[in-house]
């Protein structure tokens, strides 16, 4: 349809310094243009930015088993259906919730002693793990932006999955520690297997994954004035690899906390940290980990301060436990769950727990609840975090940013959960 | 709609040390959450009779609600295991209580339930880089009934050393001031200044007072006199609050007072002294230098300073002292966690412990004991671990006893490593023992009127109800780790002995007037080296009016 032959039409609005959640990369650099509330462009964002905020409209149904409800039923059959199950429930928080609704979230898998867990569970547990073992030596992006003057690129090109990453984090060094211009920063990209760097990198490696660990460990060594003997890849190479690394000023090595197509060693992210962590003795370095959108971060980050732990909870014994090695898609070879509640977009809710849920009677609370992939039995659609709910969202790197909501109109997830959290409190006395 | 809420503590022994009330048995009247002089006949009641009665506790200086403490709770899954955390048994009105995790950084709910359960009901974080400051509210926001604030690391940010190294003192002190209101901060804290900028550009760390940043004029000295002196102009209710150069240095005693006299004349607060009070032998080894600190320290009157007491046992170092940790992990080997955070601050994370039979933390142990004993004004020299630093907040009952109960003190002195303490006072016998009119001086009315807290501290007409009652025991350390009652903001949150209710803290925080002529200096410090945009820096949903100034 030809928009400006319609009549009537608002004159365009527009918001500025809204956050995307499309990736980790939280810009929050993009002017969002309204008119007739819905969403006509996202200036700066990139390609997934673009798709992520879309023309900003939302289903606003609210359904219990199919058929249209006003919200209090609908709250009211989704509490029943909780605390009336017998048996062992889950609660999993999916993407596009502001932390004030993951909050909510969790405080009900704590009253109802649930299974909680989220998106990072299947995607970035490897690396949170690793972390867990050995700690970490990382920055937050503006230091890589503005002291890197190496930047190693291990197995990934950001350009795909985080487009924004390089040009806002990681392109010409800005001039505060490092002088302006691109020969003040050398890139190195280093290939495993499928999984390559930038193209454009001043340096190219690549190895094998079968090579990959023997080579961490070599560097590793080498830096320590060592040498594990038969190198696994060239030693000219990596002798100048060990050369550029230990005489940069501060080094960033990027690599990638989700999952690829390439299948990856599970040791890669610790051996990657041991890596960053030593090349602090001869100089500085961080290790910066790409993780995906949707406010993963934030789930983490609010799962660590109301329990101790970043993912993979059991309240079952009235106390939250840490299962990272019996995670929900495990759980569900085993066993099912009595009743589960989805809060956030059940379309980021993985594969193997979409099947997992098929039987389940599930609540979905959350962007296009009603149009979920799975079954569910109670459905409440709200918005979006950081399109039409604000609150506070976090960036790959731990910084939280503030969300927005540019579009008025839809329900609250926050606000909605909270009533939810009510009912279950009144329903357990 | 319902009528005010009153409540009358009766008859128990009242400490109160702001108003000069030292034990005098007396009623405490408390009217919709402040002290008033008398409640009507029919007010509910608490039997306090046989008790003591103290001010709520007021911790001036711990790590709870931060950036920095959420990453040591990640690295920490081990320690929540072994201390998992029901939810307390609230009355059936209060929406239920949470489970959590303990450790040396326990979840927030259960921060919040502990702090209260020791009768504290006041705790302020005393590192937030500014970047992170939404973090901290949220995490207060989710730590119940204590109120909260923060103080905000500026001694290493580049917008303020370039202040420093243009001599743009005034540019440095708007700044300062806009910060704090833009985070909701409530302080100014300098850790130690410059050595983190020198740590992430490669100098590695600044040791001198007068050692020059890089290439810049910038020295510590420089840095200290400019945010010492903002505090000042800001009339910031508590002056600035300094983590000094070589923290946990041997010799570093020397550092420590040439800081101090580099601020001679200025208000200041110096943390965890303990830490900051080690003399060096004629070999290079550790010895206490506590008796020179706290020599100068109690002749001062504008000095003020923490204690950072050591406590055996487990502890987490977490700190914005990025180097300090790095050396930490270099000498344990223990897993580590550094961040460096963008234009402002560093962060680095080490698990440590104090055992009895290590020399170094059988000193560290005794000069924070030193530090408390030979003090001449507690008023000045108030109480904390550094929280998790030199120990948990859970083990402050233990240190209380530490200081009144000398039998028990000198106990513990004959089972700890002896070989440093050879001539350090407390190896030669200190009888002092704390009173409770002291104790309730170090905990509670010291710090509210070092952070300028009118309505804490005390329990005068006006005063924020927050009130602690114990049982007397024999057994110090276990009377002041279960108070019988604990009165928040007028509520009772412990009933004898047992959290019952748990109702939001508030948030202490400030927003200082200055010239807003910086703010376009700063957006474009922003704009040309920034990652987050400069309209989305302030946290714009800021709880509770910020504190009056003045």
């Amino acid at each position: 349809m030809n928009a400006s032959a319609r009549g009537g039409r608002s004159k365009p609005a527009q918001v500025a310094h809204v956050t995307c959640l499309g990736c980790g990369c939280a810009c929050d650099d993009i002017v969002l243009t309204l008119r007739d509330d819905a969403i006509v462009q996202a200036e700066h964002a990139c390609p997934l930015g673009t798709a992520w905020f879309g023309d900003g409209r939302v289903p606003a149904a609210i359904r219990v088993d199919g058929r249209e409800c006003g919200v209090e039923p609908a709250l009211d059959a989704a509490a029943s259906l909780l605390h009336g199950a017998r048996g062992r429930l889950l609660v999993f928080l999916g993407d596009d919730l502001t932390c004030e609704a993951q909050r909510q979230a969790l405080g009900i898998a704590d009253r109802l002693r649930a299974v909680a867990d989220g998106v990072v569970s299947e995607t970035a547990a490897q690396g949170i793990l690793a972390g867990q073992r050995r700690g970490r030596a990382t920055a937050t992006l503006g230091e890589i932006r503005n002291r890197a003057d190496v930047v190693l690129y291990w197995a990934t090109d950001p350009d795909q999955r985080y487009p924004r990453f390089r040009s806002r984090y990681a392109g010409y060094p800005s001039g505060l520690h490092l002088r302006r211009g691109h020969r003040c920063r050398t890139v190195i990209s280093v290939g495993i297997g499928a999984d390559a760097g930038p193209a454009d990198a001043d340096v190219h490696l690549s190895f094998s994954p079968e090579q990959e660990l023997g080579v961490l460990a070599e560097l590793r060594a080498r830096l320590a004035g060592r040498s594990l003997g038969e190198p696994a890849g060239p030693a000219a190479e990596l002798g100048e690899l060990v050369g550029r690394l230990t005489h940069a000023r501060y080094v960033a090595i990027v690599h990638d906390g989700e999952t690829s197509v390439e299948r990856r060693s599970p040791d890669r992210t610790e051996a990657l940290i041991a890596l960053a962590q030593a090349l602090n003795g001869p100089t500085r370095a961080a290790l910066s980990t790409l993780r995906g959108g949707g406010n993963r971060n934030g789930a983490e980050a609010v799962m660590t301060w109301q329990t101790g732990y970043p993912f993979a909870l059991d309240f079952s014994r009235g106390f939250p436990r840490y299962q990272p090695d019996r995670r929900v898609t495990e759980l569900f070879d085993h066993r099912t769950f009595a009743a589960a509640l989805v809060a956030g977009a059940p379309g980021s809710v993985p594969e193997a727990i979409r099947r997992g849920l098929g039987g389940v009677p599930t609540v979905v609370v959350g962007p296009r609840a009603s149009e979920s992939p799975f079954p569910v039995r109670v459905a409440i659609d709200t918005g979006v975090a950081g399109i039409h709910e604000a609150g506070v969202g976090y960036r790959m790197d731990d910084i939280p940013l503030p969300l927005q909501a540019a579009l008025p109109g839809a329900r609250s997830a926050a606000e909605t959960l909270e009533l939810l959290a009510a009912r279950l409190a009144g329903a357990g006395r | 709609m319902s009528g005010p809420v009153r409540l009358r503590i009766v008859g128990g022994a009242v400490h109160d040390p702001a108003n000069g009330i030292d034990g005098e048995v007396r009623d405490i009247c408390i009217e919709d959450g402040r002290i008033v002089a008398e409640v009507p006949p029919g007010t509910p009641t608490v039997d306090a009779r046989g008790m003591v009665v103290m001010p709520g506790g007021v911790d001036i200086h711990s790590h709870v609600a931060s950036s920095a403490c959420n990453h040591g709770r990640r690295l920490l899954p081990e320690e929540h295991a072994a201390d998992p955390a029901s939810a307390p048994a609230l009355v059936p009105e209060e929406m239920p209580g949470r489970s959590g995790s303990g450790g040396t950084l326990a979840s927030t709910f259960t921060t919040g339930y502990r702090y209260a359960g020791l009768g504290y009901t006041t705790v302020f974080d005393a590192a937030v880089a500014p970047i992170t400051a939404r973090h901290t509210h949220a995490e207060f926001d989710d730590t119940p009934i204590v109120d909260g604030g923060f103080f905000v690391l500026l001694g290493n940010d580049d917008y303020l050393l370039r202040q420093v190294d243009a001599g743009e003192r005034d540019r440095a002190r708007d700044y300062a001031a806009w910060i704090l209101g833009a985070t909701g901060g409530y302080a100014i804290k300098i850790v130690n200044p410059g050595g983190i900028q020198a740590w992430k550009s490669g100098q590695r760390n600044l040791t001198e007072i007068d050692q020059l940043l890089g290439s810049s004029r910038v020295t510590p000295r420089a840095i200290l006199e400019t945010l010492a002196d903002a505090a000042t102009a800001l009339r910031l209710p508590h002056p600035v609050h300094i983590h000094c150069n070589n923290l946990g240095v041997p010799g570093n005693v020397e550092t420590t007072l040439e800081t101090m006299e580099a601020l001679d004349g200025r208000r200041a607060h110096f943390t965890h002294m303990q830490f900051h009070s080690y003399g060096k032998t004629a070999e290079g080894g550790w010895a206490s230098a506590a008796d020179q600190i706290i020599e100068y320290v109690n002749g001062n009157p504008l000095v003020s300073v923490d204690v950072g007491q050591v406590m055996f046992g487990p502890a987490t170092t977490l700190s914005a002292d990025g180097p300090l940790e790095y050396l930490l992990h270099a000498s344990s080997g223990r897993k580590w966690v550094n961040i460096d955070v963008e234009l402002e601050t560093g962060c680095g994370i080490v698990p440590y412990s104090y055992a009895e039979r290590s020399t170094v933390a059988a000193l560290q142990w005794a000069v924070g004991l030193e530090l408390f004993l030979l003090s001449e004004d507690p008023w000045r020299v108030v109480l904390s671990t550094d929280h998790p630093n030199g120990g948990s907040f859970l083990s402050y009952p233990a240190l209380i006893q530490l200081l009144m109960d000398r039998s028990v003190r000198d106990a513990q002195l004959k089972r700890v490593n002896p070989r440093l303490l050879a001539g350090t006072a407390l190896a030669d016998g200190l009888s002092r023992q704390y009173t409770l009119n002291d104790i309730a001086i170090v905990t509670r009315a010291g710090p509210a009127r070092l952070l300028g807290l009118r309505h804490k501290g005390h329990l005068g007409v006006g005063a924020d109800a927050d009130v602690t009652v114990y049982a007397r025991d024999p057994d110090i350390a276990r009377m002041f780790a279960t108070p019988r009652y604990v009165v928040k903001a007028g509520v009772l949150v412990v009933e004898e002995g047992q959290l019952r209710r748990a109702p939001a803290g508030r948030r202490l925080r400030l927003n200082p007037r200055y010239d807003t002529a910086v703010l376009r200096d700063v957006r474009r410090h922003f704009e040309a080296y920034g990652t987050v945009a400069f309209d989305n820096f302030p946290v714009r949903e800021l709880r509770d009016a910020p504190q009056e100034i003045g």
